[in-house]
């Protein structure tokens, strides 16, 4: 999710190029680069909807996260933010306890085994106060009452490049090849506050884990697990199998729509409470009630009602005069 | 202004007694005209007006919210979290070849089977397998008859004489056929071993429908042994559970449906383009394999050829078996996500479960390219899983020519030798991801068994396997996601309810409440099938759009929204009202005491 595209900002000098040092050697938006959301559909709503999968039927499967019970998650912040909230566009506000409430709905569904949450704004580690879901990681760039500061600005682009987070963050991985076993607590401890002009804070609390023993390739660098398989399922052919077809339906979405427009099984009454005292007071009041559901536009009775208190209002303006 | 004007002539024309009373007449405590009541029906009319208007505003403000079932879901998640869903079977063991026993004799056998049965299956309680009450029944088919053990309730008749007219010399593939055509009606409803006395050695065969056979020499007692261990671990557990995953059951997506997705991958298309004839493949080997599997998983196909897809492990020369190799431990590094666009489906939605079965052409820099396994011998199918995900062939062009430069590279069909070769991999990790073994032997405890293979890809025994163990799942992930929704509907009153959600609700108890009734009476498959719809109903329902907690606002925003409206007005109205009222009063008490002083006087 880039609310800003940098890359493709009509103001950079190098276009679909971001670099994170002056000295340009690294592009960070190659060829591979697939950004979901960007721009206006960069919302606090949609982000939380990303987390948690309450999409539009029509969303297509490149925007939504398709994790499972087995999945590990990534989940980089960075921008502006302070006590509690992480700054959305300039007019939004992401606050913690949205955050903890999304990630708690997430492992409930079953929607990750371990997530790690890394966050690079300032007063970071106010933004994951309120987690309370096992499997959860988190780093922030700075404690409460801290600023996280940029690493150095860029006379040629004419922006500040990176954060110093993230600029200490990618150079720990840039150290790395494929085959190393770093572990994710030398990633942690990598973060030196002097360098940082801030204190990078983790919790592992809601971690089952020991730091030591997980590699850094459990988040980072999609590596997948793997079994090899042994034998090849070896079949005769039966005689005289039949040649089946399968049509490939293109219209899914109208299979869907069977399930979603559901028959009406015709009106559901309400069933009055008459164990209550006033029950028939009640009784006839949800009657009243009823009535008034029945009707099918609900703009006339409206109407109505504001045209009954012209006759109210003509015989009390009479019986003043 | 009437009466001050009358009060007034009168007093010109007053007698002494009129002049009188107009001393005692004290304009504040008296007044001599009975109080009008339009003031007060003025300032009431319009009090009224507002609290008739109330009660249509709160209605009008109302939040809608469909009436969703709680008690009913808390009573099914109760009840899947007590007892998990549990089948009931029906086991037979019929021995030919053996001297006749008693009725009372098999009775013992089945008993002791049963014993053993229970020894074996108690030790991990998976969700879905046999539940505690099976029933064993034996059979001795001899050349004097049939004798059943007593005590067969599910009982099924077969012809006697049938299968001791089966010749289990025969190939292993005639055999099972005529087993199942002598088994009869029984071969649907329960699971048979069928015990051959033998001369030679000892031979176990479990057939493609729901029967074994073992033929060989053995006593009373190994005969128990061998039984109760096929019915256990084959029939209940499912075969092996080495080479199939371990723990991870994987569930078919959360609407039910599974798209397979088969790619063709050429790494580096300027060497050699390859095409394939995924039609036969279709034909071939999924549509059997689709329809097997429709109680379990709405299954499509999809496929698709894609260039310029380079893995992102290496791979080192080696120069004793003429080949590049990469070994094991670059697997998990194998599949390159960033340059392979697998995930491209248009027609799976949102939350449907994607297999991707990836075919791997490596480039001419790179090959032949072979797996290596951990012992050092290279791999059979040069191809592997990941759980969850698919799995990857890696095939090599025939004997990795290049053409010479001529310009455009030749487009190649793969050979449907090798297409059929590749079929049986895919067949394999197919059922690996299922859970099953893509072997075809069965190593017990007490010895090998050989797994007859099916062209559907599964076997009856290995459908009712997977039916049950999803059905369970489908069940207890239906259960738990109807209790987290009404534990969120309830913790946020003020959130819109749509009807659709409480009609999708009401749907899926009801399909939950017909598969634990199917599966109570042993239907596997349409237990399976409820129990699927069932899942994805409820996570339609969770998983609405709709509900998202930051959309909604509190009650004291709302009150705030709606109070400077009304609530100054209000007060002015009602303040107005008593005012009245008062002054009302006053004037009454004015009135009276006039006319108490007048009938006074008078009197």
């Amino acid at each position: 999710m880039l609310a800003d595209d940098m890359a493709c900002n009509a103001r950079n000098k190098y276009p679909a190029q971001v670099f994170n040092n002056e000295n340009h050697r690294l592009n960070l938006y190659g060829d591979n680069v697939e950004v979901d959301y960007r721009g206006y559909e960069v919302t606090v709503e949609n982000f939380l909807r990303v987390l948690t999968g309450r999409h539009e039927t029509a969303v297509p499967r490149s925007k939504r996260l398709l994790s499972d019970e087995g999945s590990h998650i990534l989940l980089y912040m960075t921008g502006h933010g302070g006590d509690e909230f992480l700054k959305f566009q300039d007019s939004e506000e992401l606050q913690s306890h949205d955050l903890a409430d999304a990630v708690k709905q997430m492992k409930e569904k079953g929607r990750f085994k371990e997530l790690l949450i890394m966050v690079d704004t300032c007063q970071a580690a106010t933004l994951f106060s309120q987690l309370h879901s096992p499997g959860v990681l988190a780093i922030g760039s700075s404690l409460k009452g801290e600023n996280s500061y940029s690493h150095h600005l860029d006379s040629d682009v004419g922006v500040s490049v990176v954060d110093r987070f993230t600029f200490y963050t990618l150079a720990f991985f840039e150290r790395l090849n494929m085959y190393d076993n770093a572990s994710l607590s030398s990633l942690f401890s990598s973060y030196n506050p002097s360098l940082l002009l801030s204190t990078a804070y983790y919790r592992t609390d809601l971690y089952p884990r020991q730091m030591e023993q997980v590699p850094v390739t459990n988040f980072f660098g999609s590596v997948m697990e793997t079994i090899h398989t042994d034998h090849p399922y070896r079949y005769s052919k039966r005689k005289g199998s039949s040649k089946g077809k399968i049509e490939m339906s293109l219209d899914q979405a109208v299979q869907d729509e069977k399930r979603r427009i559901l028959s009406n099984l015709g009106d559901q009454n309400i069933d009055s409470d008459t164990k209550c005292p006033m029950g028939s007071m009640i009784h006839m009041w949800n009657s009243i009630l009823d009535e008034i559901e029945k009707f099918e536009d609900r703009d006339t009775l409206v109407y109505y009602g504001l045209v009954m208190m012209l006759p109210l209002l003509a015989v009390s303006s009479w019986l003043s005069s | 202004m009437a009466e001050i004007s009358e009060s007034s002539n009168s007093s010109k024309i007053s007698s002494p007694k009129a002049e009188q009373e107009e001393d005692d007449f004290d304009s504040n405590t008296m007044r001599r005209t009975k109080p009008g009541l339009k003031r007060l029906a003025l300032a009431f009319s319009v009090l009224f007006s507002f609290l008739l208007g109330f009660p249509l505003l709160w209605k009008s403000i109302e939040i809608y919210r469909a009436p969703l079932s709680f008690k009913d879901v808390d009573l099914l998640f109760e009840r899947i979290k007590s007892n998990p869903l549990q089948f009931p079977c029906n086991f037979r063991a019929i021995f030919v070849g053996f001297d006749s026993k008693t009725s009372e004799e098999l009775s013992r056998l089945g008993y002791s089977i049963s014993n053993r049965m229970t020894g074996l299956a108690s030790k991990t309680p998976q969700c879905g397998t046999c539940s505690g009450n099976f029933s064993v029944s034996v059979m001795i088919d001899s050349n004097s008859g049939c004798v059943e053990s007593r005590h067969t309730p599910n009982a099924c008749s077969h012809q006697c004489g049938e299968i001791r007219s089966v010749d289990f010399g025969a190939n292993d593939d005639t055999v099972d056929d005529k087993l199942e055509s002598a088994l009869g009606d029984c071969s649907g409803k329960s699971y048979t071993v069928v015990v051959v006395n033998g001369d030679t050695g000892y031979k176990a065969v479990i057939g493609k429908y729901r029967h074994a056979w073992i033929v060989g020499r053995f006593s009373e007692e190994e005969a128990v042994l061998k039984i109760s261990e096929i019915f256990v671990e084959v029939f209940m557990k499912g075969g092996n559970e080495e080479g199939a995953i371990h723990g991870e059951f994987m569930p078919v997506g959360a609407d039910g449906r599974i798209v397979l997705s088969y790619n063709l991958l050429n790494a580096n298309p300027q060497d050699w383009i390859y095409d394939w004839d995924f039609d036969r493949i279709d034909e071939d080997m999924l549509s059997p394999v689709v329809e097997a599997l429709r109680n379990v998983a709405n299954i499509s196909v999809e496929s698709q050829v894609l260039y310029h897809t380079p893995k992102s492990s290496y791979s080192h020369w080696d120069d004793e078996r003429g080949a590049h190799i990469f070994s094991v431990g670059d697997l998990p590094f194998f599949v390159n996500s960033n340059e392979w666009h697998l995930d491209t489906s248009i027609a799976a939605g949102g939350r449907s479960k994607i297999l991707h079965f990836v075919v791997y052409i490596p480039s001419a820099k790179e090959c032949p390219l072979l797996l290596q396994l951990p012992d050092g011998e290279i791999s059979k199918t040069n191809g592997f899983i990941s759980p969850m995900w698919g799995g990857v062939i890696v095939w090599n062009p025939p004997k990795c020519l290049r053409e010479p430069e001529s310009g455009h590279p030749a487009k190649h069909k793969i050979s449907s030798h090798d297409l059929q070769m590749i079929n049986e991999v895919f067949m394999g990790q197919l059922r690996q991801l299922f859970g099953l073994t893509s072997d075809s032997l069965f190593l017990g405890r007490l010895g090998k068994a050989i797994q007859l293979t099916s062209d559907k890809g599964f076997t009856e025994w290995e459908l009712d396997v997977l039916s049950r163990q999803h059905a369970c799942f489908n069940l207890h992930s239906c259960a738990t996601t109807l209790g987290s929704l009404s534990r969120l509907v309830q913790s946020l009153p003020r959130m819109i309810i749509m009807d659709e959600i409480g009609k999708q609700v009401d749907f899926s108890l009801e399909a939950a409440k017909q598969a634990e009734n199917d599966a109570s009476l042993g239907i596997f498959d349409s237990s399976a099938d409820s129990s699927r719809q069932a899942r994805s109903l409820a996570e339609d329902a969770f998983f609405h759009p709709s509900i998202m907690s930051v959309s909604y606002y509190s009650f004291e925003h709302c009150f705030a929204v709606y109070s400077p409206f009304f609530l100054p007005v209000s007060l002015h109205v009602i303040l107005a009202a008593l005012k009245e009222w008062k002054r009302y009063k006053q004037e009454k008490t004015k009135y009276l005491t006039w006319k108490a002083k007048v009938d006074t006087a008078a009197s």
